[in-house]
């Protein structure tokens, strides 16, 4: 592998596509680390970016509902209506790129746009989502701080001339600063960016992801408090068989993330089928279904819910009640956001997992009042069943349940129904929510839950054994001709000393032998270049690097490099592929 | 949308990690000031909120009052009276696990506090766990207060006795109790209630002690007297008993239970035929009176029995030997003057003893409670 890294590296092309010299930091500051010193300021800019979303939406909520948004009030009924024409103004005529989450706009940025998000898009998710949850829109701050970050990032980016490569990384970057500062949970931001932004484990990007997200957490820490989300008493497992109850609501957890994904799935295309001039009136119309429900007896439907969640966690509501709420829930989320109103889902997932949560573990204690576990505990563990289930993201929902509640005596169960969810949830809907959205607006985006199904080719599928027999640098040119008599093969692979391996035919052996070199060693009458060899558990595409350099490629073992395992050629690799039918190897 | 067009702007890092620090300075600066005024407004709101929240309390409306206190925790989350005040709330409403989560998470945040670690041990004491209750409690009397420490502190150390006495761990009440009275500053009213719990352990010896500390600067307080009296009557002190009980008898006409001992030690006290300083003629006829006394009370004890169903259990079966016994003694108590029946008068006061005990179904009079005195403090200095 050592002539891949030795390789000088060459000149990129700009995301503009002009091919310009990597700027020359004087001493220290290379690229890479003045890369990472900018994560750290991308996420000190994301967190105070998120810190003012949060007091926005605050203000707003406050001078549109009420400190206290109370059932009955016109306020309650009308304002989101409002809010609706008035959102759907600014998204259609001034930020028309803030419709939604913002966790697909910003993964179309790295993949499609080189990692490019207009700084107006950043302004104009930050006004629009704050309005829209603040007046009542039963959206979340999380997925907007997201794309906030993100647009930061990438603006900060443009700024640098940083290569292609390095400016394809500012928005995830930025979208890790985003999301931890709005979770205030940097374990959970770094690990859904990788499996929902990146879509792949690169260890390239990693630092300055966890650098951002430690960095923009630390701010809304200084600016916020560094309390968990959530707080609920330890979890203690009385009788393992109380697991029971725990996948029991897993597979509640998981049928409602398929009604919830798929009533959001179904109706957003319809709804952007409609001719445009509906689009003014879409949210304002999602509004008034929504302040209609507040209006009837469930406002806490309305905005992102955090206090509610806290509220069903500490048994303020009966089961009866925690169950309608997270029905209602579903039906103001699935129309505040298949209408293209600005704003996230993991509030409102969140909010549903909690209410289910609360509902399954109240019905469970009614009929087995020995369980233990409190409303507290299964509100929580549900958070994490509706994460996994609906979002798709299985290892980012443990996570963040344990960094919300700051409880780890949760693991056990958190894993258990997680998986419970995301296994029916996978098994009835193989797309992701999130991969179902990016298609429908007609992108096909890589996923990380993609990849863990593809089907990976490796060197040692495309191997042969070697051609007989195999030469040693010490034998004499006269010794390897005699041995090569009886031999079919035109090409054969020499072991240099102390390591490393060189290749020749027939024709030169006759002619070295012709020139009078039968006494010499074939290390010293052979050309000193070096073939490249590979290893058995490389992916097959490595091989396509050098294949065509050299007629074999010699396959050697990683504990011992001299010891040869096989051989490969371009028509075996060729071949391979051939054979393999296109979705099995992932390219369908 | 016309996509914005920026220029690089340096080439040297230095110079823009400058740039960046100082942008980070102005950024920092401008979100205080918001998150200041935002601050400032969410106090304001969640002091009014609290405030009605308190209000619900003190008006006997638990629920109402957690929930207020909920929502002015929305708008103040890290307030630590808030939180205190809800944990205490969702106690008081029998929530105990949450406000146990509550008030774990403000223990953890100051483990010293008097108040948190008070109510962590009240809430130990409703869960009836002894030893987090003693741990929580002795936290708050060694723990830090904001105002009045002693008085907050003798308070949690006088819950923890209470709570310790019901739970009847005597020993432990006993322990802390005897801790308490060594630290307590001169003042009566908390001696006397230290008296008081020294005597419900029981522990005389030191409720006496209490008792007269209190009456050394309350020459006539009436509850020192009463107690003082109980006390002194409990370790058989009769004299002494009767002087406070006279004295607390005068101060509070009306209360029944220090005249009948009053009545009680005056009784032991003329009728003791033990006493030194009688002759032996009155020490005969003291016996007499006694044994005449607890003849006709088991007579009187026997014909109340008789009267009863006959399938109930039958005292009157089990007395009857004694009052074979009894007649044999009569029959014997002439010959109390002679030198020769020296022990005549311990049996005498035996049968008495065992007639009184065996005789506690009936309501005993004063005379009786006097006699059975008599009988096992026979020979004691009264």
């Amino acid at each position: 592998m050592s002539q891949l890294t030795n390789a000088p590296p060459l000149p990129e092309p700009t995301a503009s596509g002009a091919v310009v010299k990597v700027p020359r930091f004087a001493g220290t500051f290379r690229e890479e680390r003045f890369f990472l010193v900018l994560a750290v300021f991308i996420g000190i800019f994301s967190g105070l970016a998120v810190v003012c979303f949060r007091l926005f939406i605050e203000w707003t909520g406050m001078g549109l509902l009420g400190p206290a948004p109370e059932a009955h009030n016109l306020r309650v009924l009308l304002v989101p209506a409002l809010i609706g024409l008035l959102v759907s103004a600014l998204v259609i005529h001034v930020f028309p790129q803030v419709r939604g989450s913002g966790v697909n706009q910003t993964k179309s940025a790295l993949y499609i746009f080189n990692g490019y998000i207009p700084f107006r898009t950043a302004i104009g998710k930050f006004i629009t989502a704050a309005l829209a949850i603040g007046g009542g829109h039963s959206l979340g701050p999380e997925d907007p701080s997201l794309q906030i970050g993100a647009g930061l990032a990438s603006a900060l980016g443009r700024r640098m001339n940083f290569s292609r490569e390095k400016l394809r990384l500012f928005a995830p970057i930025g979208a890790a600063a985003g999301l931890a500062a709005a979770f205030n949970a940097p374990i959970s931001a770094v690990l859904f960016v990788i499996e929902e932004v990146i879509g792949r484990w690169s260890v390239g990007v990693m630092g300055p992801v966890v650098l951002s997200a430690i960095s923009s957490v630390v701010v809304i820490r200084w600016f916020l408090g560094a309390q968990p989300l959530f707080r609920i008493p330890p979890v203690t497992i009385a009788r393992p068989t109380e697991l029971i109850a725990y996948g029991i609501l897993g597979i509640v957890g998981g049928f409602a993330a398929i009604v919830f994904a798929k009533a959001i799935c179904f109706l957003r295309p319809r709804l952007r089928a409609l001719p445009k001039w509906t689009q003014y009136v879409q949210s304002s119309l999602a509004g008034l279904c929504i302040g209609l429900i507040g209006y009837l007896g469930a406002p806490q439907v309305m905005g992102a819910g955090y206090e509610y969640m806290d509220q069903a966690m500490h048994d303020q509501f009966t089961w009866k009640v925690l169950a309608i709420l997270a029905g209602l829930k579903i039906i103001a989320t699935t129309l505040s956001f298949a209408t293209g109103t600005p704003g996230g889902m993991f509030a409102p997932a969140l909010f549903v997992g909690a209410m289910l949560g609360g509902a399954v573990g109240g019905v469970e204690r009614i009929f087995y009042p020995h369980l233990t576990g409190t409303t507290g505990t299964y509100a929580l563990v549900g958070m994490g069943v509706l994460f996994a289930g609906f979002l798709r993201a299985p290892l980012t929902s443990v996570f963040m349940v344990l960094e919300v509640s700051g409880n780890y005596s949760i693991i056990v169960p958190v894993i258990l129904a997680n998986s419970v969810a995301y296994v029916i949830s996978r098994s009835l809907q193989p797309t992701p929510i999130f991969d179902l959205l990016t298609r429908q607006d007609g992108l096909d985006l890589p996923s990380l839950e993609e990849q863990r199904e593809e089907n990976i080719l490796r060197v040692e599928d495309a191997m042969r054994p070697p051609p007989t027999p195999v030469l040693d640098s010490q034998e004499t040119v006269g010794e390897a001709n005699q041995s090569i008599q009886q031999s079919p093969a035109t090409v054969f692979l020499v072991r240099l000393s102390p390591s490393g391996w060189t290749s020749l035919n027939s024709g030169l052996l006759k002619r070295l032998a012709s020139e009078g070199k039968s006494e010499m060693t074939l290390g010293s009458a052979l050309p000193t270049e070096r073939l490249p060899y590979l290893h058995p558990d490389l992916p097959l595409e490595m091989a396509l690097r050098y294949v065509y350099q050299t007629p074999l490629v010699p396959v050697v073992s990683r504990a011992d490099f001299r010891k040869l395992e096989g051989v490969v050629s371009s028509d075996d690799v060729l071949n391979k592929y051939r054979v393999v039918p296109r979705e099995e190897s992932g390219m369908g | 949308m016309r996509q914005l067009t920026l220029k690089p702007v340096t080439s040297r890092p230095p110079a823009v990690i400058a740039g960046l620090t100082l942008l980070a300075i102005l950024g920092f600066i401008g979100v205080t000031r918001l998150v200041n005024r935002f601050g400032e407004q969410q106090k304001a709101l969640a002091r009014h909120l609290y405030e009605r929240a308190v209000a619900e309390q003190q008006a006997g409306k638990p629920d109402l009052a957690v929930e207020h206190f909920r929502d002015a925790l929305v708008y103040s989350p890290d307030n630590f009276e808030y939180q205190l005040q809800l944990a205490r709330a969702l106690r008081d409403t029998g929530r105990t696990e949450e406000a146990e989560a509550y008030l774990v998470s403000l223990w953890e945040r100051a483990p010293q506090d008097g108040a948190v670690n008070l109510a962590l041990g009240r809430l130990a004491a409703r869960q009836k766990s002894l030893d987090r209750a003693l741990q929580y409690y002795h936290n708050a009397i060694y723990g830090v207060w904001s105002s009045n420490p002693d008085e907050h502190r003798f308070q949690a150390w006088f819950e923890l006795i209470d709570f310790l006495l019901r739970q009847n761990a005597r020993p432990q009440a006993q322990a802390e109790l005897i801790t308490l009275a060594a630290e307590l500053p001169p003042q009566p009213d908390l001696w006397l209630r230290v008296a008081d719990l020294f005597a419900s352990i029981p522990d005389y010896d030191r409720a006496l002690a209490e008792y007269r500390q209190v009456l050394k600067i309350q020459h006539g307080n009436p509850k020192a007297l009463a107690g003082g009296g109980e006390a002194a009557f409990n370790l058989g002190q009769f004299r002494l008993a009767e002087h406070y009980l006279q004295e607390a008898a005068a101060a509070n006409t009306q209360d029944a239970k220090v005249a009948r001992l009053l009545e009680v030690s005056r009784l032991v006290l003329t009728r003791d035929p033990f006493r030194g300083d009688i002759s032996m003629e009155e020490r005969n006829q003291r016996l007499k009176s006694i044994f005449g006394d607890a003849g006709e009370r088991l007579e009187s004890c026997m014909a109340s029995q008789s009267g009863r169903p006959p399938n109930a259990p039958s005292a009157t079966s089990a007395l009857a030997p004694l009052k074979t016994q009894w007649d044999e003694m009569k029959r014997k108590l002439g010959r109390l003057r002679s030198s020769r029946e020296a022990g005549l008068p311990d049996e005498v006061m035996d049968l008495v003893l065992k007639v009184e005990q065996q005789t506690q179904s009936c309501p005993p009079s004063a005379t009786d409670q006097a006699l059975l005195l008599l009988a096992q403090n026979r020979g004691r200095e009264p």
